[in-house]
This record gives C-alpha cells, structure tokens and sequence, in this order.
C-alpha cells in the first residue's frame, strides 16, 4: 500500500507528504531501489500527462519537486548513484540567451528520469560546455537549449563545437527550445531534439539504452 | 480612404474596412510617469534594481533585458510572508511629469492612431518577476491563498496607474503586456487561470473602458486559444502576439466579433540570421490568405514594432503594403498619408 501511496504523491505533487510517506514505506521493510524506481515509474506518468496536455507546466513541477523531496530521504538508503544511475547529463541554455525555464524542465525530468544532471545555467558559452564536458568525462548527454531565433547560431557553435571534440563518439548531444525543429536539429549534427520536457526525458533514456 | 485608425476599427468591429491592417500602424505606443521613471536598461547594463526591487541585467550578447532571479536576487523569499518582500513603489509623481508624459500623447495625431499606453509587465509576469518563474508556477499550486493576496496587492497598485494614467494623459487604447503561456501551451490550466487572473483584469480593464478607453489590446506572444473565453470575460478587444500554433483562422470563426486577434507572424518565421524579404512577404501573404480581414490584424508577434534582426519588421510592413495596393487599389502615399511615420519601438 505504502509504495502506491509514494506513487500517487509524486504524480499528484505532494512535496510535503512525500518525504513522510517514503519514510513510511521504508519503515515497512519497502526497498529502497523500489521506492525509487515507483518514483520514476510514477514520474513517466507525470511526463507522459504533460506531453498529452492533460497537466500544466506548475503540476509538472511539483511533481518533480515531489520526487526531490522523496529522493533526499531515500538518498542514506540506496547504493551510491542509484539516484543517478542512467548517467550523467550535462544541461544549458547557449550563449546570448537567459531563459531557463524550458531548460529547468527538461533537466528535472531527465533529473527524474534517473539521471544524474550538472545544470551550467543559462547564457552558457561554448567553452563551458566543453569544459564541464571534460571534466565528466563519463557524461552520457549534453544537453543545450535555445529560445531566441538569435541564439539559434550559439546552439549551432556548440554542437559543432562538441561534434569537433575527441571525445565526441562518447557523448549524445540534444537540442531543444521554441525555434528549434528536428530539421535544424539534423542540420547541426545534434543526435536528436524533442519538443517538450517529457519527451526529453524519454529520448534521453533511449538515447543511453 | 480611412485612416489606419478608423480601417482598424472597421476591423475590430467587424464593419468594412478598405485595406489590411498593417501591424501597429495604427497604436502608437506612449509611455506613463511610471515607466519614464523607471531604469531603461542599456546593451551591457548588469544587475540594476527596478521600483518593485527586481533585479535586471541587460548582457552585451543578448537581446533582452532580463530579471536576475539568483538566489541572492529573489525577491519574494517566502511566499507565505511574501508581505515583508514586496513593497510597491510609489505612483505620486510631480505635475512636470505628467505635462512632459502629456505632450507626447498631444504629439500624435489621434485620427489617425490611437494613443495607446503601455503598460508592462503585467499581473502573471510581475508574480514570476518577484518570485522567479518555477517559485511562482509552484506558488499558484501549492500557496493559492498567498498568491491571490499577492495578486490582490498589484492589482490594487495597477489600478492606482489606471487612475493616474486616465485622468492625466486619456488615452484611447492600452497596450498591456502578460505573456500567459509557451509556444505551446498556457502556462497555468485554463481553471486556474480563470481562478486567479479574470476577476483581476476584468476590474483593471472595466475601470480603463469607463474612463474613456476604447480598446484594450493585451500583448501575449503564446499560445492561449485555451485561453480565449477569459480573455473576452475581462474586456480585452485585441489579443497581440497570438502565435501561428493557435490555429487563428479557428479563433476567429468562433470568437470573432468578441474579440480580435493580431499577430499570425511568428518571429522565428521571419526574424532570424539571413532572412530576406521573401521570407516576410510569404510570412505576411500567408497571414493575411489564412486569416482574412475581419477581426485579424497581420502582425510580427512580438510585443512592440520591431524586430531582434534589424529591419524584418519593416519587411512585413513593406509586403503588408504591396498587398494593399494591388488588392485595393491604395497608392503607396495614399497609405502613407493616412498613417503616422513607421516607428520601430525595438
């Protein structure tokens, strides 16, 4: 019971019930791992809700801050990076751009989905991505977002910058962002675009599967 | 031959205009006290604090100004003491200010545009300014009692404006920014929307339409066809910046007469590196073949003339005109004459 109660306050949003409720279950000899992976499980519902319209923007992320809440009690009880088990996922709106909500959605679902996310920011240039890239050299995605039809040239630099790298055949690059399509995408060498933050958790998971 | 005004409203209230609106042909754009006092962020500009104590940086590599929502930075720190954070900024200016405001409305020849006030940001944004976007899109689901009061609050300090903006400067138009949603979608569920926001800008906007106020165009580069049925509860005449992805000619046939759209042109079908003008020509030609001319204005759907690459806004402007001329027979100096001087706010 206490690990479909878990389940339901994520999808419903209920970032202060969930903490007491994982502790309940846990408590009641749940395994830690199947804790999570209800969170997760219960989180692709959520995504998969967004995606169709059926919830808004605010529910997704309370949903998300949910499952945050839920993980930091989960966190002493599970094996070190089970939380981010899929890998890591580097995340960054480009240069010349400030916006960052788009981008926060993305990185708490990819975030939810089971990765481990090392968010750069907004206004992010090249260097940086290439940098934190570096310093992770077991990064599975970089992630880089654009609002502006102005910025569409920084994604450009980026990707190609990244598509220059030694280490290139290592790493998954996304885009996404208003002005983005998947021609654009296919244009600058990215390895995929997705529309929306849920579809973004999803192709990151196909992405490393 | 009408002039742009009178055709826009021929428009609007579904009568016989003589020619295609072109954009914002026929709003000139004027500002209040408030905004004259208020820090115009410069290319460059970081960190500067406005009236409400949000802070703004202006980057030299983007295109904007932008509130700074740093931890540090946040305004609303906690929202269920959100009183002890937001302090309004006062709106008693000195007489000179008005006067100096004034001329610049008594400036434009009000038969041939309307003098519309700007007025931004509005209620949505104000709440995601002082409280950050995710701390304010939470806050409507988690804290609803806390954000009514706040809303509560600007909405009070909005029509304190209203007051001083009617009964100084009587304009015929407002020009209202609110950006509600993405591309996409609202960003709020079109009942929690309702819930928060109709019953604040029916107040705004009535007590602008009973002192003296003709239309209320209200600016949202989104998509809000969700939206629509609040929009014309709260008395807005205009929706600007009504994206390609709302299926306008829809909108339209079921709200027109009700209310008008104006928009059509996305930016980034037009305003992007190496555009041309055959890309605004199509743009516009597209925009008004899908639209029509009832309750449709043809227009870049960002929230002022003007553009992020220099000239894209004139290019729509000069294939909007060419369509007037050959589908209606106006010389180009007969358009000219009948509007102010093409002005580019961006």
């Amino acid at each position: 019971m206490s690990i479909e109660k878990v389940n339901d306050l994520v999808i419903r949003g209920k970032a202060k019930l969930v903490p007491a409720a994982v502790q309940e279950a846990l408590d009641e000899g749940c395994a830690a791992q199947d804790l999570l992976d209800t969170m997760i499980a219960a989180m692709d519902v959520v995504g998969e809700n967004f995606k169709n319209g059926e919830i808004f923007v605010p529910e997704m992320l309370i949903s998300a801050k949910a499952m945050k809440k839920g993980v930091e009690v989960l966190k002493p009880h599970l094996t070190t990076g089970a939380a981010g088990a899929l890998g890591k996922v580097i995340i960054g709106t480009v240069a010349g751009d400030l916006h960052d909500i788009g981008k926060n959605l993305v990185a708490m679902m990819i975030e939810s989905a089971g990765f481990e996310v090392i968010d750069l920011g907004v206004d992010v240039p090249v260097e940086k991505f290439i940098a934190a890239a570096e310093e992770n050299p077991d990064v599975k995605i970089v992630a880089c977002s654009a609002l502006l039809t102005t910025t569409m040239p920084a994604l450009e630099a980026t990707v190609a910058a990244i598509n220059a790298a030694s280490w290139r055949g290592n790493v998954k690059v996304m885009v996404g962002g208003a002005p983005i399509t998947q021609e654009f995408a296919d244009k600058i060498g990215a390895d995929a675009y997705t529309p929306d933050a849920a579809s973004a958790a999803k192709r990151a998971k196909e992405l490393v599967a | 031959m009408l002039t742009a005004k009178e055709n826009m409203r021929q428009v609007i209230r579904g009568g016989s205009p003589d020619r295609v609106v072109n954009q914002y042909e026929a709003v000139s754009l004027l500002f209040h006290p408030y905004l004259m006092t208020q820090p115009l962020l410069q290319r460059g500009m970081e960190n500067v604090v406005n009236g409400w104590g949000v802070t703004n940086s202006f980057p030299a590599n983007v295109p904007g100004s932008f509130p700074v929502h740093t931890p540090d930075k946040i305004v609303v720190k906690d929202i269920e003491q959100w009183q002890d954070y937001v302090k309004a900024p006062s709106l008693k200016f000195p007489q000179e200010l008005w006067d100096a405001a004034k001329a610049m409305y008594d400036a434009v020849d009000g038969t041939k545009s309307y003098k519309a006030t700007f007025v931004a940001p509005g209620l949505f944004e104000q709440t995601h300014h002082l409280c950050s976007m995710q701390e304010a899109l939470m806050n409507y689901m988690e804290y609803p009692d806390e954000m009514k009061d706040l809303i509560k609050y600007l909405t009070d300090w909005e029509l304190e404006l209203a007051e001083g903006i009617c009964s100084h400067l009587h304009p015929d138009a407002i020009f209202h920014h609110d950006d509600w949603g993405s591309e996409i979608n609202s960003f709020l569920r079109p009942s929690v929307f309702e819930d928060f926001f109709v019953d604040a800008y029916k107040q705004i906007y009535g007590y602008y339409k009973s002192h003296g106020v003709e239309l209320i165009i209200h600016h949202s580069d989104s998509y809000g066809a969700n939206l629509v049925p609040a929009m014309i509860e709260m008395g807005i005449d205009v929706w600007q910046g009504c994206m390609k992805s709302n299926n306008v000619p829809e909108l339209i046939a079921k709200y027109g007469g009700k209310i008008s759209f104006m928009g059509e042109i996305d930016n980034k079908q037009v305003d992007f590196e190496g555009w041309t003008q055959a890309d605004c020509d199509k743009a516009a030609l597209n925009a008004i073949q899908r639209c029509g001319n009832r309750y449709f204005i043809p227009c870049i759907t960002q929230g002022g003339p003007g553009s992020l690459y220099e000239g894209t806004y004139k290019g729509i402007w000069d294939a909007i005109d060419r369509y007037n001329r050959e589908t209606f027979g106006h010389t180009q100096e007969e358009l000219d004459n009948a509007r102010p001087p093409i002005s580019i706010m961006f």
